[in-house]
């Protein structure tokens, strides 16, 4: 053994176990732009900013591990990084880059025991969907599972250990995006055993140009949410409610609220009994009971990130504003610290 | 006294900008729209020809505020409810004619705003006022409760604008958490200003014009009527005028406007049919090119003047 390497195993088995309470307890992770720079940030249950790390481009999303003081960073899609950053140094620990040939897809998350990370990736000619599959010892890569679909985005892992995947069936050009399947995308919404068996898979036969493409659970059922791509002028849902064993549910909007998403819903969150979704396109957050049933929308240009703590649901805006959402409406938590990304995700 | 003044400096009033544009274009527009849709309700008359002047009048007055969907506007579907279009599934004509045939208590002021915002607004009323054939039955109740239901939101928006342009021009002062900067303020302005450029390009043109192998002139906007292209000039119109509120400096995104306003205007065409023939198309097409450069034009010089863009998460996509 090289002895500094020695010496690392040796200070690691002498080190006291760290958690995420040496770091502030964060309760939220969210990418920002800020100038012309980018960074993850760890926030508090208030919306302050506990710790920052440069990243290298546009984030997307992040995961936390369970335990660990580590978070992991997804550049926006088509994604060349994922970061592993030590919270707790603010230093990057290891930088993934997802295997020849393949893209990461924007999410991904651990595993109930820390163990492994699952990435979201496609492979870059075809989009068809793979879950990268990382040992989170050193961040080496073991293996890659089918995601069932194509162009796989919002990857959640359920209580039990199962994963759900929304495939979302957009085939893109593996360097601008450029969208290629529209006339026949088939996206579906996954389930996967732990160790990668398909167990149940839903479509939307009559919405196949809705993409499935993010994820939030409320208890049993898992939330999906939906980008429309076909015609702008038809009113489609952007959320619906699968419980596996049972038919998935589709959320109409109010009538008079039909196209305040504009066809896009770019974050779902959920508690037991709310579900909210955000449209930066539309600038509106949209709530919903825990049947489905449309409760209310609320306006803030640009909202995207949302997530949920014990005392309801957070979202952030491109406009750097963090707020609290009920049914009632918005009310300002934060402000100014970043333009932030798509996503908030919750430290779970 | 540094302290004073920089507290000073940061409660400055909205700026010339915001205040222009609520001011000068929005608040008249909706209140010279109210009362258009006030005077095409107090005719005491079912016969198209006597309601089509005042319908047009109407209609044209909601163009000047057509593009502004925040707000009010969005407030108990309003934007919708005044002019449900596209409508590809032809939801209006179907509640249209369940209400036509249905239960009289339907037509009341309090059950009719409870209809499908389909059901209402300028194009139902196109509906009722040009008929593609004939109607089930008579549309003389419709037409009253239609007319009267336009009256009655226009009148709600005019005066919902006054607390609502004071957010706007309140923006960043403390309690108002609607908009949260002065910026805030332009950015929501600009946002629709540039929506409604889109929705010429992609809507009011890009439908009929479907595709060379399938053009679709029956899907133009306001076709019965022949208003199609009279509500393309309208609207880039007034989205000149908004421009021109935020920024009177602003020469490439003014000339831009003036070419495609000008081929609007030598555009024979009312209704746009000629996307169908190749000869005339192609005028069509260029013109839904000099709406998009129109577009790009103020999003490098209007937007940087505001100290905007357009959304960060808005525009990402993903």
């Amino acid at each position: 053994m090289q002895r500094r390497a020695f010496l690392g195993t040796l200070a690691a088995a002498l080190a006291p176990k760290l958690g995420w309470a040496d770091v502030g307890s964060p309760a939220f992770f969210a990418a920002g732009k800020q100038g012309e720079a980018f960074f993850l940030h760890g926030l508090s249950a208030t919306g302050g900013s506990l710790f920052q790390v440069p990243l290298p481009g546009r984030g997307h999303a992040a995961a936390a591990h369970p335990t660990r003081p580590e978070a992991v960073a997804f550049a926006r899609r088509p994604g060349t990084f994922a970061l592993v950053i030590n919270c707790l140094t603010g230093k990057i620990a290891h930088r993934l880059t997802p295997p020849e040939g393949m893209q990461f897809n924007g999410h991904g998350t651990f595993s109930l025991d820390g163990g492994l990370l699952m990435t979201s990736e496609v492979i870059a000619e075809t989009s068809e969907g793979r879950i990268g599959l990382w040992d989170t010892q050193r961040y080496t890569r073991l293996t890659d599972w089918p995601s069932h679909g194509i162009g796989p985005h919002e990857i959640k892992r359920l209580p039990d250990g199962r994963l759900a995947v929304a495939n979302g069936g957009i085939r893109t050009d593996p360097v601008d995006r450029t969208k290629l399947n529209i006339p026949d995308m088939r996206p579906n919404l996954t389930l996967l055993a732990e160790d990668g068996a398909p167990l149940d898979q839903i479509e939307l036969p009559d919405l196949r140009q809705n993409s499935i493409r993010h994820l939030a659970l409320s208890g049993d059922a898992i939330a999906f949410a939906m980008q429309w791509e076909g015609d702008q002028a038809e009113p489609v849902p952007q959320l619906g409610l699968w419980t596996p064993g049972s038919a998935p549910i589709l959320c109409e909007p109010s009538a008079k609220d039909a196209f305040a998403m504009q066809g896009y819903a770019g974050s779902v969150a959920a508690t037991l009994s709310r579900i909210l979704i955000t449209s930066p396109k539309g600038g509106a957050a949209m709530l919903f009971d825990g049947s489905g049933k449309a409760l209310a929308t609320h306006r803030r240009a640009d909202l995207c990130g949302a997530a949920t703590t014990p005392a309801g649901f957070v979202l952030t805006d491109g406009n750097g504003a963090i707020w609290t959402a009920d049914d009632a409406g918005l009310t300002p938590l934060a402000t100014g610290t970043a333009q932030w990304d798509n996503h908030l995700v919750a430290l779970t | 006294m540094r302290a004073l003044l920089l507290a000073l400096l940061l409660t400055t009033p909205a700026a010339a900008d915001t205040a222009e544009a609520v001011h000068d274009q929005i608040r008249p527009g909706y209140a010279a729209f109210a009362e258009a849709a006030q005077a095409l309700a107090a005719l005491d008359s079912c016969d198209p020809d006597q309601l089509r002047p005042a319908f047009h009048a109407a209609y044209d007055a909601w163009l000047s505020v057509g593009h502004l969907h925040l707000g009010p506007a969005e407030d108990e579907g309003r934007s919708l409810a005044i002019h449900f279009w596209p409508d590809p599934k032809g939801l209006g004509r179907k509640a249209q004619s369940a209400l036509l045939t249905g239960d009289p208590a339907a037509l009341q002021p309090q059950a009719f705003r409870q209809q499908s915002v389909a059901a209402r607004g300028l194009p139902a009323l196109e509906r009722l006022l040009y008929p593609a054939e004939p109607l089930p039955a008579d549309a003389c109740p419709l037409i009253k409760a239609t007319a009267a239901d336009l009256s009655d939101m226009t009148g709600d928006l005019a005066s919902a604008w006054g607390p609502f342009g004071d957010l706007l021009l309140t923006a960043g002062e403390p309690g108002n958490t609607s908009f949260l900067s002065a910026a805030e303020a332009r950015q929501a302005l600009f946002t629709q200003f540039a929506g409604g450029l889109e929705h010429i390009a992609d809507n009011r043109l890009g439908r009929p014009l479907g595709t060379f192998d399938k053009p679709r002139p029956e899907l133009a906007e306001a076709r019965a009527s022949e208003r199609s292209l009279r509500n393309v000039t309208l609207s880039l119109k007034a989205l000149r005028s908004l421009a021109l509120a935020l920024n009177p400096t602003i020469p490439k995104t003014e000339a831009t406007f003036d070419q495609a306003i000008a081929l609007a205007d030598t555009l024979d065409d009312p209704t746009l049919a000629g996307v169908a023939d190749p000869q005339t198309r192609l005028k069509v097409e260029i013109l839904q090119q000099a709406v998009r450069a129109t577009r790009q034009a103020a999003i490098a010089e209007l937007a940087a003047a505001l100290g905007v863009t357009l959304g960060f998460n808005s525009q990402d996509g993903d």
